[in-house]
């Protein structure tokens, strides 16, 4: 309930309890909260995997990013850079995720930022309208697999 | 009828047999429509066809029309009294209701004609757990295991059974058995994973610590264990917890893996000796700590946790808190004060800071003041004003439980001047907005808080303060016109997006808004609407029953299970079901209340137009939704939720059974918030008024042990001794059982004259404003007399008695409420004690005053000046 509320005071898009749990309950390893000293939540990272249909050749196991966000007050500590390390080391050591996608404003740049040069994200497509009000969406994605097999 | 007759009207012919068949696949199709005619074609030649008509009621009540549908399946299951369908379908309907335990009742019927039907017996399960009925669960796990042995997650659903019902061995024995039986597991199986780490729960639980090691161990190596962090976790719990060398490096592994989780640091701590909460102790921590903060330079728990543990008189202290504090000022982190805050209950530690970082302004002081070139690069204008950021903070933070007096002044001063050098930092603005609430100046905080917004228009967070703080100073409509910015353009009103958003935040705000604002039947209907959301949560682990077997994802599917045991001690949850009672208990005390809001005249021309305006809107809305509905309804099983038809909380209000509504909200809290001492207070209010006088004794002698000096205590005990006094018609027993519990409590001979039980009751507690405002209600009481009361109240003001906002304003409207002719002298002075605040002012100039709250903003609430502020929200 503390990633709910502070979803709802921080980002336009909401979801009830039941969106939250249903996430927690199928992939409980990879999503992650920042709390303060009293243990209240200030941020989180939830996440999903998803799994290629079967006719999909193609497609890999991936993870996904649902929502991220930290609370305006406690912003300029890293903690959203901490909490996207951790959901990521997660997909790909229990999951195998080849690569992790998110989607983000194309207004939002202080997230486009954190994405693209902290955590080396790249824009893989424009996905039109996607948002409830009409704008934009980048859908990004980092290479799991790379990172962890050759640049470490 | 005879038995005969029934058996001949239950069989269907041929033909309308095929038809029955057609009707249950097109019902499990979610073909509605088709449905209904197969079962009308059926019903005209066999209109008593059971099954068949409890199917009509079934598609039916899907389609928007539930009373006949129900009508319907309850006449279909007097025609059928045997057949497994028909009360199937009933438990159905009753289980969509969320009525659990009636639809148990209809499946344990409909199992007595078809006791191997897997579908009846699932569900029976699920029903079984959320009802915690466990004994029963078993059997029923069982049940499905014998019948479809092959299938995996009816072994682990029995396991499971067993544990909830704590039978650990059969458990453990059941699990082992379905991990015997696995075969050709592909590697790197997380439903495997999952279950072994579930299986390794089950001998830590049972006490077999080592077998849960040696299991851990083997599996993580042969990487059928894949989740690191559970195995790093549970190893170190269980090394510990055997004492093992190895317990230490555990610890260090898990603080390698995440040097930023505070409880792997407990852990570590407690397994070398050190306790954290026991001073002496901790001390012994430091050494380990500084290792920790050399190898995690960037890790922030070791520097704090010293930070915590180090007495104020060590230099060392001084030294870590410096840089810790330079290093976050010059990196402008907003969080800082908040971070250091938790210290300051050691006033020597917060004098130290407020040294430190008066220091660090005085250094930074130039770089604001001279010009660019001449400024040492070290300093940064920047870093000056996070630091006026910070002292602020400081200045106007009273820590609790010490005498610090606040100095909004001084702190108002520094924002001011920070806001001088940098106009556009909405932190600064958020702040300023702080400081005044804090001096009572809700309306001058509401209005920064909107500057601050203003500043960027795309922040929730900065929305959504503007709008608590608007609701803090009773403007309802305003803040839902902010709030709008960011809820679905789509929903019925901004406020009904948040609620089905399940805002716990809002809806307290509002609700508590309203009843300042003397609106009492809506703040009743917002507090009703915590209590709602927290029932849907409640029924939101309903389908998990299920899922997570499937899932395998079995040991957070216990947790979620402790995690709904335990939902209702949420704050939200208390709060609400707290003010939700009181409000009952206030209407039960007088009647007139409910009179006076559902007597239209009062109302103003504009109230009522807007009154009607909200009401056709709610009709629009409502038959938008139908008309979006009933496009798909042949796809979705989910009725459309029935209309409100009580949108200002008047019908709730009015209820009669107020009393029982709220002994029902504050039943929960018996178990879990028995610490809250608002809690028993409530269970008595509302007890006495039912009355159980028992309960009500019982109540006040759990507040007391809690504290029993609170003033809030001492009102009620005088209160019940003279209520105790009109209880003549009670049984004996009763009677003499509530006369000595509250002799206990009270005793006989200071209640021979509660007037001096009161007194001394206020010479105890004389520099107390609460205690004084308690004992002037408490005279009020007693003698009536306005004088009295008036005498005792002005107490509040006396030089030593610290006297805080809320209290001042209670005091006020107990002043109101007997007319007394000082109340004007208590506005004058309670202003003058405040020196900002604008909460004492009379009525009428509070309301010119509202118009200037959003003076930057046009009248829609919308910015007037910039189009690029407004975020562009649907």
């Amino acid at each position: 309930m503390g990633m709910q509320a502070c979803n709802l005071q921080n980002l336009p898009e909401n979801y009830a309890l039941r969106f939250w749990l249903y996430h927690l309950m199928t992939w409980p390893q990879i999503s992650f909260v920042a709390e303060d000293a009293k243990g209240q939540i200030v941020g989180y990272v939830l996440a999903k995997i998803e799994h290629p249909s079967e006719d999909d050749k193609e497609a890999h196991v991936h993870g996904h990013v649902n929502s991220i966000s930290v609370l305006r007050s406690y912003r300029r500590l890293g903690l959203a850079n901490k909490l996207m390390l951790l959901a990521q080391e997660a997909m790909t050591s229990i999951y195998h995720a080849e690569y992790c996608s998110l989607h983000v404003r194309r207004s939002n740049r202080a997230a486009i930022g954190l994405y693209r040069d902290s955590l080396g994200f790249e824009v893989a497509k424009v996905e039109k309208g996607y948002y409830g009000d009409g704008e934009d969406a980048f859908s990004m994605r980092l290479n799991l697999q790379n990172k962890n097999g050759f640049i470490n | 009828m005879s038995r005969a007759t029934l058996a001949k009207k239950n069989a269907l012919p041929l033909k309308e047999a095929g038809l029955f068949k057609e009707l249950l696949s097109q019902y499990e199709n979610r073909l509605l429509k088709k449905g209904l005619k197969t079962a009308e074609q059926i019903l005209k030649k066999f209109p008593e066809h059971g099954e068949t008509l409890c199917m009509k009621g079934l598609l039916l009540t899907h389609m928007g029309r539930r009373e006949e549908g129900i009508d319907l399946v309850k006449k279909g299951i007097r025609f059928d009294l045997t057949s497994h369908i028909c009360w199937h379908v009933f438990g159905l309907i009753q289980k969509a209701d969320k009525n659990y335990e009636e639809a148990l009742r209809s499946y344990t019927q409909a199992l007595r004609f078809d006791s191997e039907n897997i579908n009846l017996l699932r569900d029976s399960a699920q029903l079984q757990t959320q009802l915690r009925l466990f004994d029963n669960l078993v059997e029923t796990r069982h049940h499905l295991l014998r019948l479809r042995p092959n299938l995996r997650q009816n072994w682990v659903a029995l396991a499971v059974a067993y544990h909830l019902n704590g039978n650990l061995d059969e458990a453990k024995r059941v699990i082992e058995q379905y991990l015997y039986s696995l075969k050709n597991v592909p590697n790197y199986d997380v439903e495997l994973s999952e279950t072994l780490l579930y299986y390794v729960n089950i001998l830590e639980q049972s006490g077999d610590l080592s077998g849960a090691l040696s299991e851990l161990d083997t599996k993580s190596k042969s990487r059928a264990i894949v989740d690191r962090t559970a195995v790093l976790t549970t190893r170190a719990r269980l090394l510990t917890k055997l004492a093992s060398p190895e317990a230490g490096d555990s610890w260090k592994a898990l603080i390698d893996h995440n040097p930023d989780n505070l409880e792997s640091y407990r852990g570590y701590l407690a397994d070398q000796g050190v306790s954290l909460d026991d001073p002496t102790s901790a001390l012994e921590a430091i050494p380990h700590l500084k290792a920790f903060a050399k190898t995690y330079p960037k890790a922030s728990v070791p520097v704090r946790l010293q930070l915590t543990i180090l007495p104020a008189s060590d230099p060392e202290f001084s030294t870590l808190i410096t840089n810790y504090l330079e290093r976050a000022l010059k990196k402008g982190v907003p969080s800082i004060f908040a971070d250091l805050k938790a210290l300051y209950s050691d006033l020597e530690k917060r004098k130290i800071v407020e040294t430190i970082a008066e220091n660090i302004k005085q250094q930074n002081f130039a770089a604001v003041e001279e010009k660019p070139s001449k400024v040492d690069e070290q300093k940064e204008p920047t870093t000056y004003l996070w630091t006026l950021y910070f002292l602020a903070q400081h200045y106007s933070y009273v820590p609790p439980s010490t005498t610090v007096v606040p100095n909004h002044k001084l702190a108002l001063e520094y924002v001011n001047n920070a806001l001088s050098h940098t106009p556009t930092l909405p932190e600064l603005y958020l702040l300023k907005g702080r400081i005044l609430k804090r001096g009572g100046d809700f309306l001058g905080a509401a209005s920064a808080m909107n500057e601050a917004r203003i500043l960027d228009g795309q922040d929730r967070f900065l929305n959504t303060k503007a709008g608590k703080y608007l609701l803090r100073a009773g403007m309802v409509e305003e803040a839902s016109r902010l709030f709008g910015m960011f809820t679905k353009k789509d929903a019925e009103s901004p406020g009904h997006d948040l609620e089905d958003m399940q805002s716990l935040l809002f809806l307290l705000e509002e609700g508590d808004a309203f009843k300042r604002v003397g609106k009492p039947n809506l703040a009743l209907k917002r507090y009703m609407a915590v209590k709602k959301i927290f029932d849907t949560i409640e029924d939101d682990q309903f389908d998990f029953h299920g899922y997570n077997l499937r899932k395998f994802t079995l040991n957070v599917y216990l947790t979620l299970l402790t995690w709904e045991d335990t939902l209702r001690s949420h704050p939200g949850y208390v709060n609400a079901a707290i003010k939700a009672s009181n409000i009952f208990v206030e209407v039960s005390d007088d009647p007139s209340i409910v009179k006076a809001l559902t007597t239209t005249d009062h109302l103003s021309d504009a109230e009522k137009k807007a009154r009607k305006k909200a009401k056709k809107a709610a009709v629009k809305a409502q038959e938008d939704k139908k008309s979006t509905q009933t496009s798909n309804a042949d796809k979705e099983l989910e009725a459309p939720p029935p209309k409100d038809d009580d949108p200002e909380g008047l019908k709730l209000i009015a209820s009669t059974d107020g009393l029982e509504q709220a002994a029902k909200l504050l039943q929960p809290l018996t178990k879990l918030a028995p610490k809250n001492i608002d809690v028993w207070l409530a269970i008595h209010d509302v007890a006495i008024r039912r009355k159980k006088l028992l309960q009500a004794v019982g109540a006040l002698h759990k507040a007391a042990s809690l504290d029993a000096e609170h003033p809030e205590l001492h009102i009620r005990l005088v209160d019940l001794k003279q209520r105790g006094k009109t209880f003549s018609d009670l049984p004996a027993p009763v009677n003499s059982t509530f006369t000595e519990e509250l002799e206990k409590l009270i005793p006989e001979a200071a209640s021979q004259s509660l007037e001096n039980y009161n007194a001394q009751y206020l010479q105890r507690h004389s520099a107390e404003s609460r205690c004084i405002l308690a004992a002037a209600k408490v005279a009020k009481s007693l003698s009536g007399s306005v004088q009295d009361v008036e005498n005792i109240v002005f107490n509040v003001f006396g030089p030593e008695v610290s006297l805080d906002i809320k209290t001042a304003l209670s005091a006020l409207s107990l002043l109101v409420s007997l007319s007394s002719q000082r109340k004007d002298e208590f506005r004058a002075a309670a202003q003058k004690h405040f020196e900002f605040s604008t909460a004492f002012k009379a009525p009428s100039e509070l309301e010119e005053m509202h118009k200037y709250v959003l003076a930057e903003s046009t009248a829609d609430g919308k910015p007037a000046s910039a189009e690029s502020t407004t975020p562009e929200k649907k």
